[in-house]
């Protein structure tokens, strides 16, 4: 990494550092839905006395993520959920993540820092891939120790044998290459549209659109009418970082300094 | 060390910079100066390579500015922005520290340490940016362009708005530099400040009015024009004074003549005045002011040719 991405970086993570209200809503969401997995599958069957498998529908879609021959009928339901709700978990902070990606290029030209940045060696491309990591870099911060949170107490809370169908390839895949994968273009794809439009708001909204098609995915696994074995997560990830690549270079075609500069208001 | 030539851009039909050339040499000041939205700020940004002209070029060091090149010259160039533009979550130390890490400066630390302290800003270093006032806003963001020691400085209106001691130690701070060979590019409202700090000045109103030393743009607008005080009523001698001006006037005991050059015909007018028995009081250059010079200039609007 250039000394120059260094430094842009080193300032994205002081801001963010000090914007407490900024951070808050990342560590609300990973919460919520960490909550949201164990209400649904630990808690819930305990007060009204209702297991898991007794759910015609759960037994059906939880057969999608796998036999597990050794597991009973609601350490097979739970398995299907808590595989679900990882991928959910890895996803959904980086939504709230895509806010400070918003303000990356049209909130620096708001605040009248822009134009002094700009006046600088740092190239389109390292101010870009600066302002995506600044983004990243504490969405992933708050969401690492929330993945533990979430892994140890799946180890104490759910139905023997649970916890390790979670270690496996398929979940490492998840983590260390479809949620980096979706997570970069996320937010690369806002910081786009932040260096296209004169407002935030637009921006965030605008990549959320072009995200809608992986959450369909997502939410497509849950009917369970398929599911992503771990070759399948692991090529998407990979996928997922060329698309990242590509959008990148998109971005730094598009990023015209000179409107930017003379025609926002 | 920098050399614009013929620089034009428009936003939309209507031209903001119109052919307009200039050069600054290392060690030298230039003020630029003009009206509101006289295309000062544009013409800084399309030399600091942030905005492209629609014709004409920009070389750094004999570099020209083109996309290729941008950024390594936006690396030699320091740049004082209208507003201070300073990230106010941050603390003053830290704003000049990232920006010397984008400056690529191998030891930001001492060079900051320097800078504070040449700037009286030390006992600020730990201040968030939010907290200063204008003018130490302003002292920082030209730390800011200084970070680097950057042969060039583009500064627009580094004075503006602030008190006559940070104004002062600004001033300072730019003859300094002039004298350690940097080549300055002022844009400034303030006629004294160009009038005390700058070697050249250029008078931009769209297009490229006058640019020249300041001495001689008031010569250009005073035409040589001297008045000559005489002991007794001056009309006794203004036969003399019409063999070199026929338009020669007297009023009281005051003679008034208009010279092609006045640097050497004054003698002679001074030595036929007093064969002529003129007892001569006083003689004084009409020197206008450089606002009158300015004004002159942007209210005519015709461009001028160095000499």
């Amino acid at each position: 990494m250039s000394r120059r991405v260094r430094a842009l970086l080193r300032k994205e993570l002081i801001e963010i550092s000090r914007h407490k209200t900024g951070l808050l809503p990342i560590v609300l969401v990973g919460v919520y839905c960490l909550l949201l997995a164990f209400v649904l599958t630990v808690v819930v069957p305990r007060v009204t006395g209702e297991r898991l498998s007794e759910d015609a529908d759960f037994v059906k879609v939880s057969l999608a993520a796998g036999a597990y021959p050794g597991l009973s009928a609601d350490a097979r339901v739970q398995t299907y959920f808590f595989q679900q709700f990882l991928l959910v978990f890895l996803i959904i902070p980086i939504s709230v993540a895509m806010t400070a990606a918003a303000h990356a290029v049209v909130g620096e030209k708001e605040a009248r820092t822009l134009e002094p940045l700009l006046a600088t060696p740092l190239t389109t491309a390292e101010l870009l891939v600066a302002k995506v990591l600044g983004a990243l870099l504490p969405a992933a911060i708050v969401t690492a120790p929330g993945l533990l949170l979430y892994l140890g107490s799946i180890a104490v809370f759910a139905e023997p044998g649970v916890f390790a169908t979670m270690i496996t390839w398929r979940s490492a895949a998840a983590i260390g290459l479809l949620g980096p994968g979706l997570s970069l273009i996320a937010l690369q794809l806002t910081v786009l549209f932040s260096s296209r439009v004169q407002d935030e708001d637009t921006a965030r909204q605008l990549a959320i659109l072009g995200l809608l098609p992986f959450g369909g995915l997502v939410a497509a696994q849950f009917t369970g009418r398929f599911w992503i074995s771990t070759t399948g997560l692991a090529l998407c990830g990979a996928a997922l970082l060329v698309v990242w690549l590509l959008l990148l270079a998109l971005s730094v075609a598009v990023f015209d300094r000179d409107r930017i500069l003379t025609r926002w208001r | 060390m920098i050399a614009a030539s013929h620089l034009t851009r428009r936003f939309g039909a209507r031209a903001v910079v119109d052919d307009i050339s200039l050069d600054v040499a290392p060690g030298e000041i230039v003020a630029l100066l003009g009206p509101n939205g006289a295309g000062k700020t544009t013409t800084l940004r399309m030399i600091a390579g942030l905005i492209r002209p629609d014709a004409g070029t920009v070389a750094i060091a004999g570099v020209e500015m083109t996309a290729v090149a941008g950024s390594q010259l936006r690396g030699r160039v320091g740049f004082l922005t209208e507003a201070p533009g300073l990230w106010d979550r941050l603390t003053v130390r830290e704003n000049l520290e990232i920006y010397a890490g984008l400056y690529g400066v191998a030891h930001p630390r001492p060079v900051v340490d320097r800078l504070l302290d040449r700037l009286e800003l030390a006992a600020h270093a730990a201040v968030r940016s939010a907290e200063l006032s204008k003018g130490m806003k302003q002292k920082v963001a030209l730390a800011r362009a200084l970070v680097h020691d950057p042969p060039i400085l583009l500064l627009d209106e580094p004075t503006a708005g602030l008190d006559p001691e940070i104004t002062k130690s600004v001033r300072d701070l730019l003859e300094e530099r002039r004298a350690a060979g940097c080549a300055l590019l002022v844009s400034t409202h303030n006629l004294d400040e160009a009038e005390r700090l700058s070697d050249r000045v250029a008078v931009i109103r769209q297009r490229l009015l006058a640019f020249d030393r300041p001495d001689i743009l008031r010569r250009r607008l005073s035409g040589g024009r001297i008045r000559i005080r005489v002991a007794g009523d001056a009309s006794r001698y203004l036969h003399a004074a019409r063999t070199f001006d026929r338009g020669a006037s007297a009023d009281g005991s005051h003679l008034a003549l208009q010279l092609a050059d006045p640097e050497t015909l004054v003698p002679a007018v001074v030595r036929a005045l007093v064969a002529a028995g003129a007892d001569i009081i006083e003689t004084q250059l009409e020197r206008p002011a450089l606002e009158d010079v300015y004004l002159h200039f942007v209210n005519a609007g015709v461009p001028q040719q160095p000499s």
